[in-house]
């Protein structure tokens, strides 16, 4: 039976009313079409794409251009979208805030990527803070996160996490090549300073749709460095530990949370650290192959036994 | 064909609009809990994530115990024996994926696909090893050695068709692109074979689409269509199916004198491709519009946008470091003109089509992209601290398009 059949049951039956079998009925056959999400995946290409544009015009034309009219120019476009964004902005709530205008997250968003380009020219071209990126990062990030606070957007948000988290010296780029003990140790300490400000901001009730973004952010990085330890060839007892208490802590969450991401994390992590530490004393194919036949039918039917106990029947 | 029954599929559709529309608040929520449970389907299925997980553990448990196999009983076996026992695989794994359905009633659980996915591989490989040794794809035409693309070909729509797995239509259309490789050697006529391939696909779904406009298999049409349009789309574009775009010579690139596809191709197949890619992408676009068809309307945008991206090294001509900042412009120009012309439209809808969100979908999609598209932005246009202390801006000369300067 379609969907048409059962709405005109289900208004027979007075389930729902005609208004709502009207409207309804036209939505399920596409009428009238929303085009709002083709929209917005337009405008934030747009958006990437000329700051994308900017950023190399400037870097490639600096010396022929000019420094005052690179400053000019980047500031103009940095002073309009400020403006456009506070004098538009509703008044500032704790809760979820909707945008004012559709392109409003999109004019906060350009404004916040000129900034980062107008902040490299400074510091490449006049060595300002003397090559102290450190402290960019760190005014940047706050910066961002002020945005973010004050105007309700997902997208300045994770562009202050991942300034901050470049401040801490872990930007995603350095994951494949670099894994030493330094970056593993910001990288937690990241962790738990991000995850502990989420928290403590969710518990304020500011901005508390935030949250998830915090958490995933940090559950991720948290689990790389962790694992990172656990791949090392020494003394990689306890970051084993530490992965073991922070897949429990995240199964934990996940179950009772019903986020089942949070699930995924640990079956995953917590799969290839423990798998790293027991193949590593294993001799043979048979043995290691054994290995994985037994933990992943093992983990299949754990996993099954959660899907049925929390997930959902289709 | 189909593994599910149409009522179950037709179920499971109801479902996810009774979903959607509590989420908008066009149901109350009585009334959705009342339908939900009328709705009730007896597919077992489960979120995206335990969906993924089950999906890995599967293909690691499946690689697992093939290598074991091999290991403890084959260890020193020649190809051809090997070959036999991956089609055995192949066709034991199939049967598994076909069993975990009928009997457990697994719905995209991730196991099942995983076995599917695992019988595709086994068979291709197995074909490989059995008919032709083990010996590895060569570009060298040979009609003969075409079994194993054409037999992946034939299994992935095999399992589009039974299993509906939207991810295995691509994957026969991938094996499809190495079949003319075996049967000629001229580039203008692999790229006419694999565009007329696609162009057929195109004309069966075309017959098979209008029946089924309101029901569950709607989707499933229209992604493959849109995959198709794509996929001719890029077999033709030979700045995009050459790889120019990401060739290493970048410099010869941006200064348009990598025009290294132009001289690989007859002059009128190539100047002809170059009418083609612009003629497609309005054709396709509206035709999703007139179908209102989202997977359409995606790929004719995209395709609209690799022709922009395209166009200058087609023609030969160099290209600027600004031409992104003009594409941005003209993008977001689009997108703003677009809104506000529906937005004007009575009731803010025009011609069937409104820029309002009317689903939760939409919300939620925004919600899950724009941290993840935050994140991702950064790092591929912010400037990266520099290396070296004696490092300057400029210096980048006009002839390589500042290619060659320093940051």
């Amino acid at each position: 039976m379609t969907i048409l059949a059962r709405l005109e049951r289900w208004k027979e039956r007075g389930a729902i009313s005609p208004e709502q079998y009207v409207y309804l009925t036209s939505l399920s056959r596409g009428e009238p079409f929303s085009l709002f999400l083709e929209l917005n995946v337009l405008l934030y290409a747009g958006v990437l794409a000329f700051v994308a544009g900017l950023g190399w015009t400037v870097t490639t034309w600096s010396r022929q251009i000019g420094d005052v009219v690179i400053f000019a120019v980047l500031s103009i476009f940095l002073a309009a979208c400020f403006w456009h964004c506070f004098s538009r902005a509703p008044i500032w709530s704790p809760g979820e805030t909707p945008a004012p205008s559709p392109v409003f997250d999109y004019v906060l968003y350009l404004g916040s990527l000129v900034w980062c380009v107008e902040l490299a020219y400074l510091e490449n071209r006049f060595h300002v803070l003397s090559g102290q990126w450190d402290l960019y990062l760190l005014a940047t990030a706050a910066f961002f996160f002020f945005l973010a606070y004050r105007f309700d957007n997902r997208f300045v948000l994770s562009l202050a996490l991942s300034s901050f988290a470049g401040w801490f010296g872990v930007t995603i780029s350095h994951w494949p090549s670099v894994q030493d003990a330094a970056y593993r140790e910001y990288a937690i300490l990241y962790c738990l300073v991000v995850g502990t400000g989420g928290a403590l901001l969710q518990r304020a009730g500011l901005k508390s749709h935030f949250f998830g973004t915090y958490l995933n952010i940090a559950a991720n990085v948290l689990f790389w460095a962790v694992l990172s330890g656990v791949f090392e060839q020494q003394s990689y007892g306890l970051w084993f530990f530490a992965l073991l208490v922070a897949c429990g802590a995240s199964l934990a969450w996940g179950l009772t949370r019903r986020q089942f991401v949070f699930v995924a994390y640990p079956a995953v992590y917590g799969y290839v650290g423990l798998s790293a530490i027991l193949v590593r004393g294993m001799a043979g194919e048979t043995a290691i192959l054994s290995y994985f036949v037994v933990t992943a039918v093992a983990m299949l039917a754990v996993l099954v036994l959660i899907a049925r106990r929390f997930g959902r029947k289709a | 064909m189909r593994l599910y029954s149409p009522s179950r599929e037709e179920t499971l559709r109801v479902r996810r609009f009774l979903k959607d529309w509590a989420g908008e608040g066009f149901l109350s929520k009585e009334q959705y809990e009342r339908l939900e449970v009328e709705t009730a389907s007896e597919l077992r299925s489960t979120n995206i994530f335990l969906r993924l997980v089950l999906f890995f553990f599967t293909l690691i448990g499946v690689a697992a115990a093939a290598g074991l196999f091999f290991v403890v009983f084959l260890p020193r076996a020649p190809q051809q024996i090997a070959g036999i026992f991956f089609l055995i695989f192949a066709a034991v794994w199939y049967s598994a994926a076909e069993f975990a359905v009928s009997k457990f009633r697994l719905y995209r659980y991730g196991i099942e696909e995983a076995l599917a996915v695992c019988a595709l591989g086994f068979l291709c490989m197995g074909l490989q090893a059995v008919v032709f040794g083990g010996r590895l794809y060569s570009p060298a035409p040979d009609e003969a050695r075409c079994l194993v693309p054409a037999a992946g070909a034939i299994f992935s729509f095999w399992i589009w068709r039974r299993f509906g797995l939207w991810y295995a239509f691509p994957a026969a259309m991938i094996f499809v692109v190495f079949l003319p490789g075996y049967w000629t050697a001229s580039l203008s006529a692999r790229h006419l074979i694999v565009a007329g391939l696609y162009a057929a696909g195109l004309m069966w779904i075309a017959t098979q689409r209008p029946r089924h406009r309101l029901d569950y298999l709607d989707d499933t049409y229209s992604l493959a269509e849109a995959f198709l349009w794509l996929g001719i789309y890029l077999a033709a574009n030979l700045r995009l199916s050459s790889l120019d775009l990401l060739a290493l010579d970048l410099g010869a690139q941006w200064s348009g004198a990598g025009a290294g596809a132009a001289s690989e191709f007859a002059r009128p197949f190539y100047w002809s491709t170059w009418v083609f890619i612009w003629c497609l992408p309005p054709v396709v676009l509206a035709r999703g519009f007139r179908l209102k068809d989202r997977a359409l309307i995606a790929v004719g945008a995209i395709a609209a946008i690799l022709t922009f991206v395209s166009n200058k090294p087609y023609l030969g001509w160099r290209r600027h470091t600004w031409d992104p900042m003009i594409l941005g412009v003209l993008l977001t120009g689009v997108a703003l003109f677009i809104r506000a012309w529906l937005a004007r439209g009575p009731g803010g809808i025009r011609h069937g089509f409104t820029a309002a969100r009317l689903s939760g979908k939409d919300k939620h999609w925004m919600s899950v992209g724009s941290p993840i598209l935050g994140l991702i932005a950064p790092e591929s246009i912010t400037p990266t601290p520099p290396a070296s202390p004696d490092f300057r801006f400029g210096g980048g000369a006009s002839g390589g398009g500042g290619a060659s300067s320093d940051f």
